[in-house]
């Protein structure tokens, strides 16, 4: 009950830290989903020169629709991405985390829970002015949920990425780079840029091998209605998910050794 | 309450030539430095002790103290501390230590103090009367009470660190550690800082080590120190005996309204005048002090004299300059 108590109070300081700095917050967080998706918006829109135009199926405003829900999707599920907990580690920053009695991974995740209900009341609010905009049309109300709480999984597992990626900084000296290529990757192959049908027969055939459709493509069509996907990408992203957790505490025990506290 | 027994921590770098030349060889040949931060060290302090730890920069006091919380894991040897092994780092262990940092804050920056407090008071499952009662009593010795609900980023240096005090005593500790906690503060705040940390001792008996580089820090809180150099031991015992190991004269001063015609009287006590010969530093046999001091008030033009106020601040400063001394001791 009292580790409970240190959850709540750490995610209620959490709100708190995040809107310390709001415009900060817009520029880190929600300013890259938007301009990515309005980029998305103008280049799709210069694509398809004629209104009845089809693009392997899609007509602009299905393509526009798919979009929209790309963007509650980032919004929702990659929240975690502006953390930098490496920073914490090669600025012997971590050092506070090792004397409290309250861990590190405690403290990252309960900060992530913190972010991440932020992160869902501006995606509702973005929902909703995407509705009112007549540029998504919701599905039935337990299609919804589903696609909520499969997007909240998605969440976890790029949680779970950033905190693997984080604490390599134990041997590498940034990142940072490292992690927003593989975000970019990710992005590319999961059907955040282009929708995964658009891709070469070949190339579909091997994607459905790897988690990459599971954290885009698969949850924005649930937005949109298919549940296609939701079983193979349920599996997936709890095995990755599961994996991750060993992997991160095998780093952890071995990182600690290596852990100098610089700067102290 | 702490026992170390033939503590050893080693750190490997590895060398890099300079310029784009050695930045590109260092890609596939690499030499490995090794270095023993701390070696071979034993150490043993007991329960409600305030031991100052000294030494140069690089000497090793913060990686005993690294290691002594917890935060990095020795290379060999035992260490005990309050019964545990601090590298376990059970949660029970925490509970006990606190760490103050003078170079690190542990306060979250971008929310109000009492925020931080807060969420401190929920990690050390303190109850919530004990809570404000600590806080509003530290608050009011340490003049903070107005800065509470102020940005810790907006603090000034002192501010700050009279919060992080509070912030790592909340709990009551068994045993604080206190690496430079008065790095970069003004006299004022220096003095307060000291205060409450010689109160708090009286008050609760925690057992308290304490590094840094302010011997007046440590002439007013510690009985006694330990002095390490290159990672090895050099000294441990009472602060009086420390000040003795260059011998027991005591260092004295007199300042003159005329320089002295005749300066022979002074020559034997290591006499260094200044360059208008109207003050002089003298180092008097202890048995000599009153006798001589008297002979110079009485015979002299004396405007006014002082014996030194931290003789462990010149034994440190020769001790760095010459460490060969110690071997002769």
């Amino acid at each position: 009950m009292s580790n409970f108590k240190k959850w709540l109070e750490t995610i209620r300081i959490g709100w708190s830290m995040v809107t310390a700095y709001r415009l900060n917050f817009f520029l880190l967080i929600i300013g890259p989903a938007l301009v990515f998706y309005f980029i998305k918006v103008s280049l799709w829109s210069a694509v398809y020169t004629d209104k009845d135009m089809l693009i392997n199926g899609y007509s602009l405003p299905q393509m526009l629709h798919y979009h929209a829900w790309a963007l509650i999707v980032v919004l929702m599920a990659q929240s975690s991405n502006g953390v930098n907990l490496g920073e914490d580690i090669r600025f012997g920053r971590m050092s506070k985390y090792l004397i409290y009695p309250f861990n590190f991974w405690e403290f990252h995740t309960a900060s992530f829970i913190s972010f991440q209900t932020i992160q869902f009341v501006i995606a509702i609010f973005t929902l909703a002015l995407l509705c009112f905009s007549d540029l998504v049309s919701l599905p039935s109300f337990s299609n919804l949920m589903i696609a909520f709480a499969y997007t909240s999984l998605v969440g976890i597992f790029w949680f779970s990425v950033q905190y693997t990626t984080g604490l390599l900084a134990f041997w590498l000296e940034e990142t940072w780079t490292m992690r927003v290529m593989f975000q970019l990757l990710v992005n590319f192959l999961s059907g955040s840029i282009i929708p995964i049908s658009f891709f070469p027969a070949w190339a579909q055939n091997y994607l459905q091998y790897t988690p990459f459709p599971s954290l885009t493509y698969t949850p924005i069509n649930l937005f949109m209605g298919q549940m296609q996907g939701l079983h193979q990408g349920l599996i997936t992203i709890t095995i990755s998910i599961v994996a991750m957790f060993f992997i991160n505490t095998y780093i952890w025990r071995r990182g600690l050794r290596l852990f100098t506290a610089a700067g102290m | 309450m702490i026992t170390t027994k033939k503590l050893i921590k080693k750190y490997v770098s590895y060398k890099k030539q300079p310029g784009i030349k050695g930045a590109i060889k260092s890609l596939w040949d690499r030499s490995f430095i090794e270095k023993n931060a701390v070696d071979a060290f034993d150490l043993e302090i007991g329960k409600g002790e305030i031991v100052g730890l000294l030494g140069p920069n690089g000497a090793g006091k913060t990686t005993l103290m690294k290691m002594f919380t917890g935060i990095i894991v020795p290379s060999s040897g035992d260490l005990e501390v309050l019964g545990f092994n601090p590298f376990d780092r059970k949660k029970e262990f925490r509970k006990k230590i606190a760490l103050v940092m003078g170079q690190k804050s542990q306060l979250w920056w971008d929310i109000p103090a009492m925020d931080s407090l807060h969420l401190i008071k929920a990690y050390y499952e303190i109850p919530t009367a004990d809570f404000n009662e600590r806080v509003a009593e530290m608050a009011k010795i340490l003049n903070v009470e107005e800065l509470l609900h102020v940005h810790v980023r907006k603090l000034s240096l002192g501010e700050r660190m009279k919060l992080e005090l509070m912030a790592s005593l909340l709990h009551q500790p068994e045993v604080i550690f206190l690496d430079e906690p008065t790095i970069g503060l003004d006299l004022v705040a220096q003095d307060a800082i000291r205060n409450f940390i010689k109160s708090y001792h009286e008050k609760y008996n925690p057992t308290v080590i304490l590094t840094s580089h302010y011997m007046q820090d440590v002439q007013s809180l510690c009985s006694r120190l330990v002095l390490i150099m290159n990672g090895e031991k050099k000294f441990d015992g009472d602060i009086l005996d420390f000040e003795k190991i260059l011998g027991t004269d005591k260092v004295v001063s007199f300042n003159f309204e005329t320089s002295p015609s005749d300066k022979s009287a002074f020559e034997k006590y290591n006499a260094k005048w200044d360059l208008n010969g109207l003050s002089v530093e003298l180092a008097l046999p202890q048995q000599e002090l009153r006798a001589f001091s008297g002979y110079v008030l009485e015979h002299f033009d004396v405007i006014d004299f002082q014996t030194e106020k931290l003789p462990i601040e010149r034994v440190m400063k020769q001790l760095m300059l010459r460490p060969e001394l110690l071997n002769h001791e």
